[in-house]
This record gives C-alpha cells, sequence and structure tokens, in this order.
C-alpha cells in the first residue's frame, strides 16, 4: 500500500463480510423452506420476503467489495490521494443506511416487487445519490492526476456503465412485458456487462501486482476480454427476450451471441495461468493466489458453462422458469463475483495492515470448503432442475406434483449449504482475525 | 497482438453489438404493444400489476417464468383457472387448496383480487412464442392423467372427502357413483350453479376436455 487513503476500503470490506455472513442466514432458511413443508415462518418471514432479502444482501455486500477494491486501487493507479476523504465516508454511511431500511422494509412488506430491484422507489433514488458521490469521488481523484491506465479507465468505464443502466430499473411500467425487457438492461448488463468490466479491471490489477508482470502485457488482454464480454454480452441480453412477449427474432439473436459468452470467461482463465506462470516475483501471498485462480476456473464453469448448457432457445423453451436457473444463478455469483470480492480482500487487507506475512491456513481451508460445497449446491439444484424439467415440462406434471419428485436434491443442496456456511465462517473467522490487527 | 489491437478489438466490438442491440430494441418497443394486446391494458390490469409488486408476489412465483421458483409459474394461470376459483383462491388459499407447502393469506381487498386477476387475464393473452411448451411426451401425459391424478391435481380434496381423506366444506364423495352418473358429474364440474344456484363450489370449465371426461368417469366409478 503506497497511499494513506487506501484504507478507506477496510471499512467498505468489514460492511461487506457482515452482510455476507447473514445472506447465507437467509439462504439456509429459504432452503429449510424446501425441504420441509411445515413452515413456521410463513406469516412472519414468507419465503417471498426471505427471498428478496437474500438477493439484496448478495447485491449489496458485492457493491460495497467493489466500492471498497475501487478505493484501493485508483490511489495506486493515478498515483496520488482519494480526492475526498470524508464523502467516501458519507457515501458508506448512507448506502448502509439504505441497505438496512429495505432489509428492514421487506419485512414489514415494505417492498416495489420486481425480483433483486424491490427497493422502493424513495430508497432507489438514494441509491442513484450514493452512486453519483461515488463515481465524483472517483472521477476527482483520477482527475487530479490523469494517468488514465487502461486498468483505471475499465473500471470507471464499468462503474458508470452500472450506475447508468440502474435508471432503467427505477421507473413502474404498466405493461409487464415492457417492464422486464427495461428490467433485464438492469439484470443482465450489470453482470454479464458493468460487472465484468469491474471484475476484469480488478483481476487485471490484482494479477499484475501479485505476478509482476508487465502491464503492457496484462491491459492488453484487458482489453481483448472485455471487448468480447461486451460483443456477445450487450446482443446476448436476447437469451432473456425468448418467452416475454418480445419479437421472435431474439430467438436468434440471442441465442447465437448468448452461445459465444463463455469464450471472453476462457480467456480470463487462460490469462490468469498464464500470468502466474510467467511470474516475475515470488508470489508470497498465496492465498490471494488460490482465490484468484479458484476465481476464473469458477466463474468459467458457473457463468460459462452452467450459461451455455441452458442459453440456447431449443433447450431454455423447456428449462426457462425452473430450478436450472437457480443453480446457474448459485454458482455465477459465486464463481464471478463472490470469489473475486474474496481475492480482494486477501490482496488488500494484508496491504492495508502492513503485513508482509500472516498465517494463511485458514483462508485456503475456507477456500475449499466454500468451493466444493457450491459445486455440490450447484450439482444438486441442477439435477432438482432437470427432474423439474422432464416431469412438468416434458410429461405435463403438475407444479406441486413435482416438487415431491424433487425433494431428495432439495435436501442435498441443503446440507451441501451448510458445509458452504462453514467456509464461510471460517473466512469470516479469518477477515476478524485480519480487520483487528494493528496497522 | 499489441497493446492497440486490444483496444480496437473492444471499441469495435463494443459498437458492433451496441448498435445491433439498439436497432433491435427499438423495432421491439414498436412491435410489443401488438405482441401484447396493450388495447386491452386498461387501469384495473395496471393496478393489479401494482398488487402484484406490492405483495411482492414475484418472488415466490414466476411469470413469464422470471422470479422465485417456489411456487407455479402465473403467466398462463387463467387459461386453467376460472376467475371465480382465483378469487376465492386469492381470498384463502388455504381454505380453497390446502397443499403442505403453503401460500400466506395476503389478506387482499376485494378490489385487489379483482385487479390482480384483470391483471394475470391480460398476461394470459401476452404473446410468449408458445412458451410454455406443450408437454412432449403425450403418452406419458395420458398415463398419469387418470381421473385420479386429475383429483389430486386440481386440489378436490381440498373440499372433498374419499375414503376417510380430504376435507369437510363439501360433501364426502367415497360413494357417489351410487347416487350420480358420469353426465350430472360433468355437468356439476363445468358449473356446479346449475344443479343448486346457491352452490359454493368454483366452476371447473377451464380444466381441458379430457381431464373432466377422465374426473368424471372416476368419480362415478366410486362406488
Amino acid at each position: 500500500m503506497k497511499y494513506d487513503s487506501q484504507k478507506i476500503a477496510l471499512n467498505y470490506f468489514i460492511v461487506a463480510a457482515l452482510l455476507f455472513g447473514l445472506q447465507i442466514v437467509f439462504g439456509l432458511i429459504l432452503g429449510a423452506k424446501y425441504v420441509w413443508d411445515f413452515d413456521p415462518l410463513l406469516n412472519i418471514l414468507p419465503f417471498n420476503t426471505a427471498r428478496a432479502i437474500h438477493v439484496n444482501l448478495l447485491i449489496v455486500w458485492l457493491l460495497f467489495g467493489f466500492m471498497g477494491g475501487t478505493y484501493y486501487i485508483v490511489p495506486e493507479e493515478a498515483q496520488t490521494e482519494i480526492y475526498s476523504r470524508k464523502l467516501a465516508n458519507l457515501q458508506l454511511l448512507l448506502f448502509a443506511v439504505i441497505g438496512v431500511t429495505a432489509i428492514a422494509g421487506y419485512i414489514f412488506g415494505w417492498s416495489w416487487g420486481m425480483p433483486f430491484l424491490e427497493q422502493p422507489t424513495v430508497l432507489k433514488f438514494g441509491i442513484v445519490i450514493v452512486a453519483l458521490i461515488f463515481l465524483y469521488n472517483i472521477f476527482m481523484t483520477m482527475m487530479k492526476t490523469k494517468k488514465w491506465t487502461v486498468i483505471q479507465g475499465v473500471l470507471l468505464g464499468g462503474l458508470v456503465m452500472l450506475a447508468g443502466m440502474f435508471l432503467f430499473g427505477v421507473f413502474f411500467m404498466k405493461n409487464l412485458a415492457t417492464q422486464y425487457f427495461w428490467w433485464w438492461w438492469v439484470i443482465h448488463l450489470w453482470v454479464e456487462g458493468a460487472w465484468e468490466l469491474i471484475t476484469g479491471a480488478i483481476m487485471a490489477f490484482i494479477l499484475m501486482k501479485l505476478t509482476g508482470v508487465e502491464r503492457e502485457v496484462v491491459e492488453k488482454w484487458l482489453y481483448v476480454e472485455i471487448g468480447l464480454v461486451l460483443f456477445t454480452g450487450i446482443v446476448g441480453t436476447g437469451h432473456h427476450y425468448y418467452w416475454i412477449g418480445t419479437p421472435n427474432y431474439w430467438l436468434w439473436w440471442g441465442g447465437i451471441f448468448s452461445a459465444f459468452e463463455p469464450l471472453p470467461i476462457l480467456f480470463m482463465v487462460i490469462d490468469t495461468l498464464r500470468s502466474v506462470g510467467e511470474r516475475k516475483t515470488e508470489i508470497v501471498n498465496r492465498v490471494a493466489l488460490y482465490w484468484a485462480v479458484g476465481c476464473a476456473v469458477m466463474h468459467f464453469f458457473g457463468a460459462g458453462v452452467w450459461g451455455f448448457a441452458h442459453t440456447l432457445p431449443q433447450i431454455n423453451q423447456w428449462t426457462h422458469g425452473t430450478q436450472i436457473t437457480a443453480s446457474h444463478g448459485h454458482f455465477a455469483f459465486f464463481g464471478a463475483y463472490v470469489m473475486l470480492n474474496i481475492t480482494l480482500i486477501y490482496f488488500a487487507m494484508p496491504q492495508i495492515k502492513g503485513l508482509v506475512t500472516f498465517k494463511q491456513s485458514l483462508g485456503i481451508k475456507a477456500f475449499w470448503f466454500m468451493c466444493s460445497f457450491m459445486a455440490l449446491m450447484a450439482l444438486s439444484l441442477a439435477i432438482a432442475g432437470i427432474v423439474q424439467t422432464y416431469f412438468q415440462r416434458v410429461m405435463g406434471m403438475d407444479y406441486l406434483t413435482t416438487q415431491d419428485y424433487m425433494r431428495l436434491w432439495y435436501e442435498v443442496f441443503w446440507v451441501s449449504a451448510w458445509g458452504f456456511a462453514v467456509g464461510v465462517a471460517i473466512f469470516l473467522i479469518d477477515f476478524y482475525r485480519l480487520a483487528k490487527t494493528r496497522a | 497482438m499489441t497493446l492497440s489491437q486490444g483496444k480496437a478489438i473492444f471499441i469495435w466490438g463494443t459498437v458492433i453489438s451496441a448498435v445491433i442491440f439498439v436497432v433491435l430494441t427499438y423495432d421491439s418497443l414498436v412491435q410489443m404493444p401488438k405482441r401484447t394486446q396493450e388495447t386491452k391494458l386498461d387501469a384495473h390490469v395496471a393496478a393489479g400489476k401494482w398488487v402484484w409488486q406490492k405483495y411482492n408476489c414475484n418472488d415466490c412465483h414466476t411469470i413469464l417464468g422470471i422470479g422465485g421458483y417456489y411456487a407455479p409459474d402465473v403467466t398462463k394461470v387463467m387459461s386453467d383457472r376460472d376467475k371465480e376459483w382465483l378469487k376465492s383462491f386469492l381470498k384463502d388459499p388455504e381454505r380453497v387448496w390446502p397443499n403442505p407447502r403453503k401460500m400466506p393469506n395476503l389478506h387482499l381487498k376485494d378490489q385487489e383480487i379483482a385487479d390482480l386477476v384483470a391483471f394475470l387475464d391480460w398476461v394470459n393473452g401476452i404473446d410468449t412464442n408458445n412458451w410454455p411448451p406443450k408437454p412432449m411426451v403425450a403418452t406419458a401425459v395420458t398415463s398419469i392423467s387418470t381421473g385420479e391424478a386429475v383429483y389430486k391435481a386440481q386440489g378436490c380434496s381440498a373440499c372433498h372427502t374419499i375414503a376417510g381423506v380430504g376435507g369437510k366444506v363439501g360433501p364426502d364423495l367415497s360413494k357417489i357413483g351410487k347416487v350420480r352418473d358420469k353426465e350430472w358429474i360433468e355437468v356439476q364440474l363445468k358449473n356446479p350453479k346449475a344443479h343448486n344456484p346457491n352452490s359454493i363450489m368454483p366452476s371447473f370449465s377451464k380444466v381441458s376436455y379430457k381431464d373432466l371426461d377422465d374426473l368424471a368417469h372416476y368419480l362415478a366409478g366410486l362406488r
């Protein structure tokens, strides 16, 4: 760490870690509702409320991680202190208050009711203000030195795109199909657009620092990767426009473009492995290395392979709206964005705390626990989804009868989720240990 | 490859894809009012959409295949259910269909229920490129669509009892074949008020002809 203001990241990581833990608690509650029909929380915390909280916590903690990461990376890239620490702290506070209000609100039935974007409109405007403060602070920092490295350019581009796309999910529309058309501009163009840019930039930075590979090489591949991400991903939005009242040419456009979406992710895997292979320095921080390489691999399987499996319309017409999507959702978010944030935390925390070496065994244990149990979770939900697709869609059995045939796989999923939760607990213990170390 | 070649891939990849996407978006927005029957989208439907959102229905149910996977997809629900059935279900889900996996009673007002049903009726008319698809294995469907399966799938046991299993709202059907023939049962299923104007039983006229036939055949055989 070269600049004192990089420490801003620490508080963002702390909030992110807390919310991550909370997200898992709600996940376990949701899983139990699938395993047992009797639901003692039916009128206190019904499935829809718990799901809104589970998913919102995920999105919010990942955003806290991205923001912390940006505050960590930009000073080093721009070679100057952050423009305003006060604004950074104000932004943290405001975002945390909005996040807590939204989640408490869901419990009392205050919801806007579009999945993932359940935040009531007034809170959405608050989120826009948070984003504006953040972008202003980051932009002004970059303007201090105007060193437009590719890494910070892509990072800024991703953040602007992230904020801009959110606006398409703010307004109520009478037509459900039109509402969902724009809703995907937020959801898809976030996770298969803006977030990939941010991920690409953060990963390029970490790999460069970790392996000592030249900037020019890292940045060249960053351009290629995000170029392919956007080329396949923008028109690839069409794989969500097959069955929602949109014209049928999307079956072609969405199918063909999204079929190529795994390609840039494969590039990222090759790029990561090459950087590690051609490392110019000894990699001391083994934990960060584990998570970085693991992230590339799990990103490829979770987002790339699992996504490709049901993206073609010939398959998607049978699997759409089944647990196949839930399997893909869990696997992809974990592989791509959860692992990126943990990589980032393990890379930045020792630096912020001025540690040259640190006890690495817990971080590696957490890695194996989370990765292997997430793989089991994704597999069991995928099998549940295949059972569902076959009985409900192919054979025409009704929804609830089919659910009974899926119960075994819900049970495997839920038990695996407890294994995953153990991994998260190990990570949180390790995080606490690092965070309380005096710098 | 050089850095500037990489940059060219990035710029051209993004621009080409964005231009295609914007053009297709424009065309979609032109076509969608017709594909979604926007002329039928009145104030009731819009109010119903807000009811759907306000009660966060979409985090349990999918609609257009999007949302929570905990409860059935409702895109084409109005092809399978009568309005009156759905209204009484929404009023008190547990009474109409005491399934082990439960929907909470949301204590909806009558106006909210009417709006929500209008909304779902409109959604039913959206051209979804034939999604969800018709089941592929026709023979398998026949083999499980015996009258007994229909009885179970339609939730008849919520109100009626057969051999000691089921609800008490409606009459015991264990030996119904002794007193009613198949034709009488079919009429009762399609229009309960035909036999008794005060009947509280909802109509099952939206159930397919074959399923109704199977169900009536099954019930008439209970002696």
